[in-house]
């Protein structure tokens, strides 16, 4: 089978200061993992090096996403490519309302496949429909993007705009904080809900919660930079009963 | 460009505005006066300059009497190596009971060369009155354009969008094709 990802001895810096220390880390079509660590263990860095954020560099290693080197791509070709992050902290973008957000970034899509842009309807339609998949009211089709959104209103917009995208790989950087238990649920929900048997998602959390609803095959731990360990769904339970400090 | 001078008499409204696009560098000098009760003055003003434009702009609203309202906003966008001077003053006699009187100037520097400088004033001698006014320069949000581009949004389109959000409150739906236009160009 065909590897979605393959990082290899992936070493990337912030400001000069070497984050990530070599990471190796495979990932096959339909296979959900979770990168588990502490606070400062690189989690956010590998999410922000897998989409192209600006400001994070890559002094080492490489990443094949489907075959091709991700790292020359930029951050929009990466997402036409299929890669979808789920934010830690969403962006608050005044000014520019969900609906304008969307269809700018559906049309690109398309436009990058070859396709006309959606007309108008069918884009509402596509719209209306998947912001009921994720129980999102459809009043906030007319809302500037994040503004004013409590907490959960911003993660379940986050998850609206990855059902709306449909990504071949899910990057969830910490989806679960700040969320409680029913705003969890619904996001863990529409996780579940968008698997298909080839598409894949990397579950980045601290906290095992989400990990109950949304089930990994794989566990990784991820520990001043580098993996230290690997394996399957009894990594976890042995970190609510030890905490990172076993590894 | 001389001064443009206005009176607005009681009861009297006027909604003003103006849109500066690249290459017509333009002075704008406004003088307006409300002098009757219930007059109203409103100002909706955009400017887009490139290159080597200048664009200054001077506006003095003077609310004589009471009960009059005032509201302006000019946002503007530079570029290459435009210099653009906005000067506001909005004077409150002590007799104008009652004045409303807002004034916006909000500026992004889209280049390192490009100058701004943005000078508001209120003089207020009256006691009873609303009146405010604001004044920001900044630079476009590298968090919300990575945030566009990591949904498949491109860079340009990506600006662009910032800029239009940016200068929403300030559009003139008549003239949006042109804007638009004159904001790719500007990329």
């Amino acid at each position: 089978m065909d590897k979605l990802l393959e990082i290899h001895d992936l070493h990337a810096s912030v400001g000069g200061k070497e984050i990530l220390k070599g990471i190796d880390l495979e990932i096959n079509p339909g296979e959900v993992h979770a990168v588990m660590g502490p606070n400062g263990a690189g989690k956010s860095t590998l999410s922000a090096v897998l989409t192209g954020r600006p400001d994070y560099e890559v002094t080492s290693g490489s990443i094949l996403y489907k075959g091709r080197d991700l790292l020359a791509m930029a951050p929009e070709e990466r997402s036409w490519a299929g890669i979808f992050l789920s934010f830690q902290y969403p962006v608050e973008i005044p000014g520019v309302t969900i609906t304008a957000f969307m269809k700018a970034a559906i049309n690109a899509r398309r436009k990058a496949d070859g396709l006309p842009e959606l007309k108008a309807g069918e884009f509402l339609k596509l719209q209306k429909e998947k912001m009921a998949f994720v129980k999102m009211k459809s009043e906030f089709a007319k809302r500037e993007v994040n503004v004013g959104f409590s907490g959960g209103e911003k993660k379940r917009n986050e998850i609206f705009q990855m059902a709306m995208l449909e990504p071949a790989l899910s990057i969830l950087d910490e989806t679960d904080s700040g969320l409680d238990v029913d705003a969890l649920k619904i996001v863990a929900d529409g996780v579940n809900a968008l698997r298909r048997p080839d598409t894949s998602a990397i579950i980045i959390t601290h906290y095992h919660k989400l990990l109950e609803y949304v089930q990994p095959q794989v566990v990784h731990v991820l520990k001043e930079g580098r993996i230290v360990c690997t394996g399957g769904r009894e990594i976890i339970e042995a970190i609510e009963k030890g905490g990172f400090d076993q590894f | 460009m001389p001064m443009e001078k206005i009176v607005l008499g009681a009861g009297e409204r006027l909604e003003k505005r103006f849109v500066i696009l690249p290459g017509e560098s333009q002075d704008i000098l406004l003088d307006v006066t409300l002098a009757g009760e219930g007059a109203d003055f409103s100002l909706k003003g955009l400017y887009l300059c490139s290159g080597a434009d200048k664009v200054n702009i001077d506006i003095s609203v003077h609310h004589l009497v009471g009960g009059c309202t005032s509201r302006q906003t000019v946002k503007g966008l530079a570029s290459g190596e435009a210099r653009v001077s906005f000067g506001g003053l909005i004077v409150v006699a002590q007799d104008a009971q009652k004045t409303e009187a807002y004034q916006e100037n909000h500026n992004i520097l889209l280049s390192e060369k490009a100058d701004i400088q943005t000078r508001p004033q209120l003089e207020i001698y009256a006691d009873d009155v609303k009146c405010s006014h604001g004044a920001t320069i900044g630079r476009l949000n590298d968090d919300e354009l990575f945030y566009m581009r990591s949904r498949g949004i491109p860079e340009a389109d990506a600006r662009a969008l910032q800029m239009l959000s940016f200068l929403s409150p300030v559009m003139d739906e008549s003239r949006r094709e042109e804007i638009e236009a004159a904001i790719f160009n500007m990329l």
